[in-house]
């Protein structure tokens, strides 16, 4: 016997909701020891469920967060260079990205 | 197990449970803030979350400014110079030539001692001209050096150790005495051209890497330690040169050859195009596919995904397929906003290559039609 755990079936008022004490899960344990242990493998199973699926959600939690810091990011990187090519962009513009629109300086080529 | 071990196993199981649930539920509260959790994943859902707007071009905004005439074959390859206007082009006419694309004008010709060359590129000062091909040897010109006297440019070193063919070259950024190749030998190669020697082999029979064919490779503009190659094994992999052993991660989800990988503009993502039709933007960092690029159609055409290139900023995508068409993709936006491929005076035939002028102004595009095209913003721009 453990005699530093409370005594079984008897809840701590903070466990009342969501996180149940380690305590209040324990099976009482019966005299022969056979048919508690039973009881005890199969509970530790349960939990051991939990504890994959748990862990499966977090997992993918923590995939979506970083994907949307990653997306964020990306946003902000595109829409802080100015680009050329867009209609709408951040400035400063520069005159020469008109290069293609006008005769080259000395020559007398002219563009088709 | 005794009864007392298997209470010490529940007890430890149990406080697991708690302290998970408790740590879900602040993962939970962090990510209040974004309004559709299965949506997120993927930037175009993010950023229509986030009230974005398409790109929107006018009929006449992005037009063709020039056409460079000159080849009698296929084009095969393109590259600009880092500054200037300068582009070298190799066609299967077995010729590179080099355009001052400004004027129209070719300041080099260059007869090719193997015909069959598939890539080509400009050194970072401009002097120098990379080409590989079929001959599985990557040849550099001097376009300083004087013609000997049947004219030709003579090679000034040749790059030899491939087992296959060379698919595609990139000089490192910042010097003229680097550079990675691409093979058909399942390998990619970091020359040191002053020697002539290879100085890291990534992938081939000693070390993992790339299972079939190399395609393509491109260089981090922001880490020229890294860099990224793409496959006929349906992968793109990301390198740190100075890791040969393997790849620092390997890259999963198209489903067929990946002929073409760019970086993007940041150098934290690249993106991929590839024979399954779609092009792709991928994470570095997590590794994560940020989005696929892909427009549906109801016939049975192929359509394969031959070159990208994005936009200075990487607003824009821009994607050459075998069909002809070149999409113009808003990339936050996953939406195709122009299609170069029907626009008046757009090439005859396939696209083959793509590249951008240094300051984002131009887009080249190079043709089976044995053409090259200069596409430039004629419209008015409204500046945020």
């Amino acid at each position: 016997m453990d005699d530093s755990l409370p005594s079984p079936g008897e809840p701590r008022r903070e466990d009342q909701h969501r996180t149940p004490s380690p305590s209040t899960l324990l099976p009482k344990t019966q005299p022969s020891g056979f048919y508690g242990k039973h009881r005890l493998a199969a509970a530790i199973s349960n939990l051991q469920n939990q504890i994959n699926y748990l862990q499966e959600e977090l997992d993918q939690l923590e995939e979506i967060g970083e994907a949307s810091i990653v997306c964020k990011e990306l946003i902000s990187s595109v829409e802080s260079i100015p680009d050329p090519l867009l209609p709408l962009s951040k400035g400063p513009t520069n005159i020469n990205w008109d290069r293609w629109f006008k005769g080259a300086q000395n020559s007398r080529k002219r563009w088709i | 197990m005794s009864v007392a071990e298997l209470k010490a196993r529940h007890v430890a199981a149990t406080e697991t449970v708690n302290s998970l649930r408790e740590r879900l539920q602040q993962k939970r509260l962090l990510l209040l803030d974004t309004d559709d959790l299965i949506e997120v994943v993927a930037v175009a859902g993010y950023a229509k979350a986030h009230g974005k707007s398409s790109v929107s071009f006018g009929a006449t905004d992005l037009v063709c400014c020039r056409t460079l005439q000159g080849h009698t074959g296929k084009v095969y390859s393109l590259d600009w110079t880092p500054e200037k206007n300068r582009i070298v082009s190799a066609s299967q006419d077995g010729r590179l030539i080099v355009w001052n694309a400004l004027t129209s004008q070719k300041t080099h010709a260059i007869k090719l001692p193997c015909a069959w060359v598939m890539t080509c590129a400009f050194s970072p000062t401009g002097q120098f001209v990379a080409c590989g091909g079929l001959d599985s040897v990557c040849s550099i010109f001097n376009l300083n050096s004087p013609s000997d006297k049947d004219g030709n440019l003579p090679e000034s070193k040749m790059l030899s150790g491939h087992k296959g063919y060379v698919s595609s070259c990139q000089y490192v950024p910042d010097e003229d005495t680097h550079l990675i190749t691409s093979s058909g030998d399942h390998t990619c190669v970091l020359w040191d051209i002053t020697t002539g020697l290879r100085t890291s082999v990534f992938g081939g029979e000693f070390q993992s890497g790339h299972t079939a064919d190399v395609l393509s490779v491109s260089i981090n503009g922001s880490n020229s330690r890294m860099f990224v190659s793409g496959s006929c094994d349906s992968t793109a992999r990301l390198w740190d040169t100075r890791v040969a052993s393997r790849a620092v991660r390997t890259f999963h989800g198209h489903e067929g050859d990946v002929n073409t990988v760019k970086f993007f503009p940041d150098g934290n993502r690249f993106g991929t195009g590839s024979d399954d039709g779609t092009c792709r933007l991928f994470d570095i960092r997590t590794g994560h596919q940020l989005q696929e690029y892909y427009q549906q159609h109801s016939d049975d055409e192929v359509r394969h995904v031959t070159s990208i290139a994005f936009s200075i900023s990487g607003r824009l995508l821009f994607a050459g397929y075998s069909n002809g068409d070149c999409y113009v993709w808003d990339t936050l936006l996953a939406q195709v906003v122009l299609n170069l491929g029907s626009l008046q005076n757009s090439h005859e035939s396939r696209i083959s290559c793509l590249g951008l002028s240094a300051d984002g102004s131009a887009l080249c595009t190079g043709s089976y039609d044995t053409n090259l095209k200069i596409w430039a913003f004629g419209g008015h721009r409204k500046v945020i």
